[in-house]
């Protein structure tokens, strides 16, 4: 496939247009995907995670310039919500991205959650693989730490972390809930504005060893660049130990299995939404109302004599 | 899913506020797109990379000084020069009528003055994306 040749030959162009595929769900999508698959697993993935404004953007715009510093190519996959009404979105995380500018080590891509029928999760990370085989050493990946399906994006990375600033958590119990589990690494960014001590050690009081992991806690401040050496030599770390440690296969595993389960319900609703499958669909829906059959016994039915699409 | 139109909203030069690019911004995503923002004091170099990288169907530049008589339409010679041509580029602000004959030679495809109603912005960016 050409745009895949055009990929792996560093296109940039080629890379950003089947990230586009993937998002607009189209039928070319999935064979790119097959390609490129083989071509992944190199990077290192991580998710940053954490409520509006406490700088994740200003972080990740850190960290890119850290790691090129490293001579390492950073991919960015940054995910803002499609307003519910209009279907539209203002994506503006790369306004403290700025720093990169044209630089061609760096590819930042801004996604909308638009209403995926597989699950935010599949696209964004098959955009994830899209720059993990155009050659990035590592992705970062922006989620708002609001609903469950951006807890579950950021703990399908290799490494998540999760970003808190002081006022945020002065009594710890104002974390929301389950962000305690889902951290390797925690942030407490704009130490600058004070009060960073005293949040970094009550997290790090409430944190417990996890399979052999101790969380971090890392202070930083994203406005001057305090603590991006100290957050990428944890992240760095935290690969390691995942990578040479027992952890790596069964981890492994469960994103291949979360995955496989994505995809299956993905081709389901799809199949479902266009009824050119010819599934009599509609007809049910009218048994339905008429009282013939009833929605469980009747999806059964439907499920049996299914045909997927190509 | 049908194809969702991206457009890129960036102010260049390194002079004042961006009102009217949000507003446009704004307008934009209430008519469904989505709107990639970048915000201000961009170079064209950058602009035209984030459009690649964002695989936008067009461009949309906020101009408020003389200094967009070279900003612009270095803009469009970046874009072709990365084979990047389809993508459509349009300027808004306040533009004398003889920049704006110059800025169409130049390849920029609409100019957008002050008090343009926005469905007409908004129009614009449709059928570029077609
Ligand atoms: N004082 C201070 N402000 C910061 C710091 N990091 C980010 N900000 C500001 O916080 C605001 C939100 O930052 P942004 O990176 O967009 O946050 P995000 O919504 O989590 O991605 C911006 O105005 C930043 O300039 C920091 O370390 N200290
Ligand atoms: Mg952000």
């Amino acid at each position: 496939m050409k745009i895949v040749d055009q990929l792996r030959e560093g296109d940039k162009r080629a890379a950003a247009k089947l990230i586009s595929m993937i998002e607009d769900d189209d039928p070319g999508a999935t064979a790119a995907l097959a390609e490129i698959f083989p071509h992944t697993g190199k990077a290192h993935i991580v998710g940053l995670t954490g409520p509006p404004g406490v700088g994740k953007s200003s972080l990740i715009n850190r960290l890119v310039r850290e790691y090129r510093e490293r001579s390492k190519k950073v991919g960015v996959v940054a995910v803002d919500p499609t307003s519910p009404f209009t279907g539209g979105a203002v994506l503006g995380d790369r306004i403290r991205m700025a720093d990169t500018g044209s630089d061609p080590g760096v590819f930042i891509r801004s996604m909308a959650t638009r209403g995926h029928s597989g699950g935010l999760a599949l696209a964004t990370f098959d955009a994830v693989k899209v720059l993990d085989a155009y050659g990035m050493d590592i992705v970062f990946v922006e989620t708002v730490g609001a609903g469950q399906s951006e807890v579950d994006i950021a703990s399908r990375a290799h490494t998540t972390v999760v970003v808190q600033m002081p006022q945020s958590g002065d009594s710890v119990q104002a974390l929301k809930a389950g962000i305690l589990e889902i951290g390797d690494i925690y942030v407490v960014n704009k130490m600058d504005l004070g009060g960073g001590d005293t949040m970094a050690s009550n997290l790090d009081f409430m944190l417990e060893e996890r399979q052999g992991w101790r969380p971090p806690v890392v202070q930083t401040a994203a406005l001057d660049g305090r603590g991006t050496k100290e957050l990428a030599d944890a992240l760095t770390k935290h690969y390691r130990f995942l990578k040479r440690g027992p952890l790596w296969r069964g981890r492994e595993a469960d994103r291949a299995r979360k995955e496989l389960f994505e995809s299956m319900r993905h081709l389901l609703a799809e199949t479902f939404s266009d009824d050119t499958a010819g599934i009599g669909f509609e007809e049910t829906v009218g048994a339905i109302v008429a009282r013939k059959t009833d929605p469980r016994t009747a999806a059964r039915k439907l499920l049996k004599g299914l045909k997927l699409p190509r | 899913m049908p194809k969702k139109i991206r457009i890129l909203i960036a102010k260049p030069g390194l002079d004042g506020h961006d009102r009217g690019a949000k507003v446009v911004a704004r307008a934009l995503r209430d008519a469904g797109m989505e709107v990639i923002y970048t915000g201000l004091r961009q170079t064209p170099e950058d602009i035209v990379e984030a459009a690649i990288q964002e695989d936008v169907d067009a461009i949309g530049l906020s101009s408020l000084s003389g200094a967009h008589m070279a900003l612009l339409p270095e803009v469009v010679k970046l874009l072709r020069k990365r084979k990047a041509a389809d993508i459509l580029v349009a300027a808004g602000g306040i533009i004398p009528d003889e920049d704006v004959r110059k800025l169409k030679k130049a390849g920029i495809k609409a100019v957008f003055g002050p008090g343009t109603p926005l469905a007409e912005i908004v129009e614009f960016f449709r059928s570029a994306a077609q």
